[in-house]
């Protein structure tokens, strides 16, 4: 069986629910747009954000996975994820190099302050042996799923990356 | 204080965003790195991104997100409501680039009582394209 096979064979494994470390919350958002530059009032005037169908301040939808990223302290066993598995998989077969190709974010729910995340992660398509100008390996897709609270989808977020043998490796 | 939004009645398909250039620091790609809470060493860490590779430190995808996001909302104002973005990734983006956005409205469309549009996207540096696709906002009519 090749490694292509072995990693198709584990497309619909899901890991997860995982939950977010902090609850949605004002300063989190005010570093972000400070550090993106982001002037949305949306994120920032609460005099204005309350006169919106939101009723208050809301985060930037692209934050959601900044919620549920692990904490670097207390150190944790990182959870066996499915792309985490097909990640090794691919560099025990000699394939080393990793490139991010494709990401889309598309969002369901605003993140409203208070709001406690939780997510899980499905791999959901390997490609065929592909041969790019980086080398030749495949293209791996995995699924992010936010929730909140309530069990309403947040955002879906899914995330290819190319694992391969380097050209004229 | 009041903001001003773009009206979906007022634009069309074909019509430009204003061009946005953002000069890249350091401190630019640590402080993105550290508000989107990604500690991936590549992204502050000089020795360890040049092991992996690379030149330099370089922007993490979540700030892609966020540039991209800012761009859009900073030209349809408050009331544009960020549905979706496709990001494809090309150049990394390194202290010293200057990423110039672009836009254009490539679709505009009315679908379950929202009045959306798609922006078609480039971030560059001068290498080429750092990420492109699609935006979609819905608007206010």
């Amino acid at each position: 069986m090749s490694v292509y096979d072995e990693l198709k064979a584990m497309v619909g494994e899901e890991a997860g629910p995982f939950p977010a470390n902090d609850e949605v919350n004002k300063p989190m958002i005010r570093h972000w747009c400070e550090a993106m530059e982001d002037g949305n009032p949306l994120y920032s005037d609460e005099e204005y954000a309350k006169t919106t169908k939101y009723g208050g301040i809301i985060a930037p939808p692209q934050m959601a996975q900044a919620y549920c990223i692990p904490v670097l302290w207390p150190k944790q066993e990182a959870a066996p994820d499915p792309l985490a598995k097909a990640v090794g998989k691919m560099d025990e077969a000699g394939y080393f190099g990793v490139v991010a190709t494709t990401t889309t974010q598309e969002y369901f729910k605003p993140m409203k302050l208070g709001d406690r995340l939780n997510f899980t992660l499905k791999l959901i398509k390997v490609s065929d042996e592909k041969t790019t100008r980086l080398g030749t390996g495949c293209f791996i897709t995995a699924e992010y799923t936010y929730k909140n609270q309530n069990g309403e989808v947040v955002c879906k977020q899914p995330f290819t990356v190319m694992k391969f043998k380097p050209a004229g490796a | 204080m009041s903001y001003k939004s773009i009206k979906f009645s007022g634009i069309n398909e074909g019509d430009e965003l204003p061009v946005f250039n953002r000069e890249i620091t350091r401190t630019t790609i640590v402080a993105t790195a550290i508000a989107s809470r990604d500690f991936t060493p590549v992204h502050h860490d000089h020795d360890v991104a040049q092991k992996a590779g690379a030149n330099d430190i370089f922007l993490n995808i979540l700030s892609t997100g966020g540039f991209i996001g800012k761009f859009i909302t900073d030209w349809s104002g408050p009331e544009g409501e960020l549905k979706k973005m496709v990001i494809n990734l090309g150049m990394t983006v390194f202290p010293g680039d200057t990423v110039m956005h672009t836009g254009k409205i490539a679709k505009k469309y009315t679908e379950a009582n929202e009045n959306l549009v798609d922006v078609e996207y480039a971030l560059s540096v001068e290498m080429g394209p750092h990420a492109w696709g699609t935006a979609t906002v819905a608007l206010p009519a």
